[in-house]
């Protein structure tokens, strides 16, 4: 008798009401209309355009919190984290407005800013500093796309900040 | 081929970045989705479940069938939410299909999701066409459940495998297994 043995898995499986609800109970697939999706295309790069305004106002806040690393020292882990949780918000929102750029700044920011153990020193400050430059630059020349030069010289420019951040640790 | 009518559908959507929010609520509703909750964060979102389950009227919603989530929140996560929706007595539906939206996208991160039992995840940076796939994705292949001591959520086995590679694989008819429909 099965019912007698001890239940080990129990699959629970329910009538698609989510189905019945989106396409009745027609057979076959539905699809969404082409319309609808090119209307939400067209909405989200509507709202695309107020990025770089919301960017830059990001932007401040990141420099509110780099200030605040430049005079107070003691509170430099806390505004580390602050840093940390914006930049990772924004690591992933610029690609789909079309700054991915922006993305990648704010991705490297995220990853230079995770807590480590030890004091947080000036130069880390200041490469903090180097991403809200380059983000401030892409969002005023409107560097969408990968930038084409300016944005590799951007990147470029990051990336020597960070490596001589690098090996400034080491020594 | 006729097109989805997402009229009737509820959306629960927590995110907590205001841009992400409205940008999401209003891409939902272009697609047509009839009703989009928005809120701030896992907390609002646990809260406002709460209120469909205890005063519907109230709310104006009877059920909530899909929850939209950011992972990173403060103060609850969409982890954190994820965990009291499928798990906690006062969950008014342990069963509802569940998006995680992120740009965390290491495996370990997935795997991490899945185990608590997310429906699907949506990567960011995100595109309209992504939403709509997964929109797509969980009206047309809903999966069914499954509890074990270890596991509750959609069962996390997709991809199918072909028949000569060895796997354990519990049948309808096997031992301990029970079924229940609804």
């Amino acid at each position: 008798m099965a019912s007698n043995k001890p239940v080990i898995v129990r699959f629970y499986r329910f009538q698609n009401r989510l189905k019945e609800k989106t396409s009745g109970l027609a057979p076959g697939r539905a699809s969404i209309s082409p319309e609808a999706l090119e209307k939400a295309e067209q909405a989200l790069s509507k709202m695309s355009e107020d990025y770089p305004d919301w960017v830059s106002g990001l932007v401040v806040k990141l420099q509110e919190q780099h200030g605040r690393c430049v005079d107070s020292p003691e509170l430099r882990r806390d505004c580390f984290e602050t840093i940390n949780h914006m930049a990772h918000d924004m690591k992933g929102q610029g690609g789909t407005f079309g700054y991915p750029l922006i993305t990648n700044f704010a991705d490297s920011l995220y990853g230079f800013t995770i807590q480590r153990p030890g004091d947080i020193s000036d130069n880390q400050i200041e490469l903090v500093k180097g991403h809200l430059d380059a983000m401030r630059a892409v969002i005023r020349g409107r560097v969408s796309g990968n930038g084409g030069e300016i944005g590799e010289k951007l990147s470029e420019g990051l990336s020597e900040a960070i490596k001589k951040y690098e090996l400034e640790g080491e020594g | 081929m006729s097109d989805y009518d997402f009229d009737r559908v509820n959306v629960l959507l927590a995110e907590d970045s205001q841009f992400i929010r409205s940008l999401l609520t209003n891409s939902l509703k272009v697609l047509g989705v009839g009703n989009v909750f928005p809120v701030e964060h896992g907390g609002d979102a646990i809260h406002f479940l709460n209120r469909v389950k205890n005063e519907p009227m109230k709310v104006g919603v009877q059920q909530i069938d899909i929850v939209i989530s950011n992972w990173d929140m403060h103060p609850i996560d969409g982890m954190m939410l994820l965990r009291w929706i499928r798990r906690h007595k006062d969950s008014p539906d342990r069963f509802v299909p569940f998006v995680m939206i992120t740009s965390y996208t290491e495996p370990e991160r997935i795997v991490q999701a899945r185990e608590m039992g997310v429906t699907d995840i949506l990567a960011k940076p995100f595109t309209i066409k992504n939403i709509g796939e997964k929109l797509i994705s969980i009206i047309e292949r809903p999966r069914q459940f499954v509890h074990t001591k270890e596991f509750f959520g959609p069962d996390r086995r997709r991809q199918k495998f072909p028949p000569k590679v060895e796997r354990r694989v519990l049948t309808d008819k096997s031992e301990g297994v029970e079924i229940i429909r609804g």
